[in-house]
């Protein structure tokens, strides 16, 4: 491709871009530059080093590792001699029996109502929190603080709200005359109580984001529209809606990756009970790993979650190199 | 603008504030002010569902077990059992448990705070040969996961001889590639000027570096010092994988040691120990939130 289009610049265009890179300047100048460049070429990989080493060894290579472990029977604890099973270990995870599939769809139910539902929520709480609101940081400090809370804390606090004993939750149902349910060991009452769990703990997160997004809008537009008669809801879907939509890209982007990891929530609250209707991909993988010691089902199915990664990535790289993500992030 | 800012939210429909907004505002019909109404109704109902549990945790703290169970629940503790904090102490080391969150999550942090600003200066200011690729090699890193490698990772670190100490729980959490995302970011939206005028002056890399830039990133250091202590303090997967010995618990597995002992029956003392886990959180975030929430939402600028 280069190789063509260079044959097809003039001949003075040409040797004036020659002349411009470094290799064509002869003379005491270069020999200077050369030098600094070599310093600053040591300074530039002694200071990317440790990151860059440290990512690599604990990392990367396990990354490697997982990637050539699941072609294999690998066992985390004995030392047997690696054996090459081809793509056993893979047909193996769609063995219905085996709760890989259920686990996946567990993972893809949970994102597919956490996801919009804490997006909706924030989007929601940005827009009471947009502008000149009375008690504003205070509102603020209060949704945003499930997120920053350790997960095993709030979780266990969860657990307790919604026992059938003294929880909150059944006590509030009582005079509805509802009986007392046993939220988290019931299904399907266990991964509702997950999920909502979840959003309670992403909401301050995604209403960060989208207040951060709708700070950036100009009060122009909306004084403008103002003027023209249109009234607070109206400037809302019509004027702030449409301009924080790549926000929300990127919110869906990383939500799906955030939930593809939940594992701590599942571990706390449920332990991936009653019969396996809240264990996530990533409990999943936990079990085969450390209770099993099933070393090729678990990087197997940490093979298939990366590939599951990869395509949200690649998604999320088509999104930012459009023209409006990259103006609004 | 100024003046619509020192009043109430304008609501719905009304003309914008002229001068004497004061006056206007006394008078006007109490049917406009509906909607300023509704959003704090909504508002402060949106506090009791995210804030309430962590209050209702406290309070459950201080009550007797018998108490915590009680159908209907009382809302104040009839009598404060301030032993169940002196109680925690004495079924679970948690003296221990602290000790050793405060140190892997302090060490975590100065590593990750050095390390960050290292490597996001040296990608936003030096041009290195590779740098490029190292960097798509992080921003790749960036998009998988922990929880997908820590399989082969942990037999590692048992290889290492690593499982059940400081430095298996500290090293692998260093490398933070958001912190080398916020530093470069932070360096690159820096005027070269200054340290152009250093350059001239004969200053070299490092002096530059230590001298010049590393100082100007301090508010940027701060952020992002709280960020990652927050993280690692109330970080539970890698360490529930790295550690099987009590005595190198942290506050997290300490909590999960405590459930598993205590099950459902004895929910104050559950709760005791998850204040314990979450006031320090909840302290750092009161006193820190503006540079918290600033870090958090220039991630993705």
């Amino acid at each position: 491709m280069s190789s063509t289009r260079k044959v097809a610049l003039p001949a003075a265009l040409r040797t004036s871009v020659r002349m411009r890179s470094n290799r064509d300047v002869r003379g005491n100048d270069w020999q200077v530059r050369r030098s600094m460049h070599e310093k600053e070429d040591r300074a530039g990989y002694a200071l990317v080093a440790p990151t860059t080493i440290l990512l690599s060894v604990f990392y990367l290579f396990p990354l490697a590792q997982t990637v050539v472990f699941s072609f294999t029977n690998w066992s985390p604890t004995d030392g047997r001699e690696l054996q090459f099973q081809g793509l056993d270990n893979f047909i193996g995870l769609f063995n219905p029996t085996n709760g890989f599939v259920a686990a996946l769809g567990n993972t893809a139910l949970i994102a597919a109502i956490v996801v919009p539902g804490s997006m909706l929520l924030g989007l929601i709480f940005a827009a009471l929190l947009d502008g000149p609101v009375r008690g504003r940081a205070f509102y603020r400090t209060m949704i945003f603080a499930p997120y920053i809370a350790p997960v095993v804390g709030s979780g266990l606090i969860f657990s307790y709200l919604l026992t059938p004993l003294g929880g909150l939750v059944n006590a509030a149902l009582r005079p509805l005359g509802f009986p007392p349910v046993p939220f988290l060991t019931t299904e399907p009452w266990a991964i509702i109580a997950i999920i909502m769990f979840v959003i309670w703990q992403q909401v301050g997160y995604t209403m960060i984001i989208y207040a951060a997004a709708l700070a950036t809008i100009p009060p122009s537009y909306h004084e403008a529209a103002k003027l023209d008669g249109a009234g607070v809801v109206r400037r809302f879907f019509s004027i702030s809606l449409p301009l924080v939509t790549p926000i929300s890209g990127f919110l869906v982007i990383t939500g799906l990756i955030n939930t593809m990891q939940i594992f701590t929530q599942v571990y706390v609250l449920t332990g991936g009970g009653p019969v396996g209707s809240t264990k996530t991909v990533v409990f999943w993988i936990y079990e085969q790993g450390f209770t099993f010691f099933n070393g090729g089902a678990a990087t197997a199915a940490s093979v298939v979650l990366l590939l599951i990664g990869i395509v949200i990535t690649v998604l999320q790289l088509k999104l930012l190199s459009s023209r409006d993500a990259t103006e609004m992030v | 603008m100024r003046l619509s800012l020192a009043l109430d939210p304008a609501p719905v429909g009304t003309t914008p504030a002229a001068p004497y907004a004061k006056i206007a505002r006394r008078r006007r019909p109490l049917a406009s002010r509906v909607p300023a109404a509704l959003r704090h109704l909504v508002l402060i109902l949106a506090t009791v569902v995210f804030f309430g549990p962590f209050v209702w945790m406290a309070l459950v703290s201080l009550k007797s077990a018998p108490e915590a169970l009680a159908i209907p629940p009382t809302f104040l503790p009839t009598e404060w059992r301030w032993e169940n904090y002196t109680r925690l102490f004495e079924i679970a080391p948690f003296g221990r448990f602290y000790l050793n969150t405060v140190v892997v999550a302090g060490l975590s942090t100065l590593g990750q705070v050095a390390t960050s600003l290292m490597a996001g200066y040296a990608f936003a200011r030096l041009k290195f040969r590779g740098r490029n690729i190292i960097f798509v090699i992080l921003l790749a890193a960036l998009m998988v996961p922990f929880e997908i490698v820590f399989t082969p990772l942990i037999s590692m670190l048992s290889s290492f001889g690593w499982i059940n100490t400081y430095q298996g729980l500290i090293v692998p959490n260093i490398p933070s590639i958001l912190g080398v995302f916020l530093f470069r970011q932070f360096f690159s939206n820096f005027p070269s000027e200054i340290e152009d005028a250093s350059r001239i002056d004969g200053a070299n890399v490092w002096q530059r570096f230590r001298l010049i830039m590393a100082p100007m990133a301090v508010p940027m250091i701060g952020s992002f010092a709280i960020l990652s202590f927050v993280y690692n303090w109330n970080n539970f997967f890698f360490q529930l994988i790295a550690v099987n010995r009590t005595d190198m618990f942290t506050v997290q597995l300490g909590l999960t040691f405590l459930q598993d002992q205590e099950g459902a029956s004895n929910f104050n003392l559950l709760m005791a120990g998850s204040t314990l886990a979450v006031i320090p959180v909840i302290i750092v975030f009161l006193l820190f939130q503006n540079q918290i929430v600033k870090a958090i939402s220039g991630g993705l600028r």
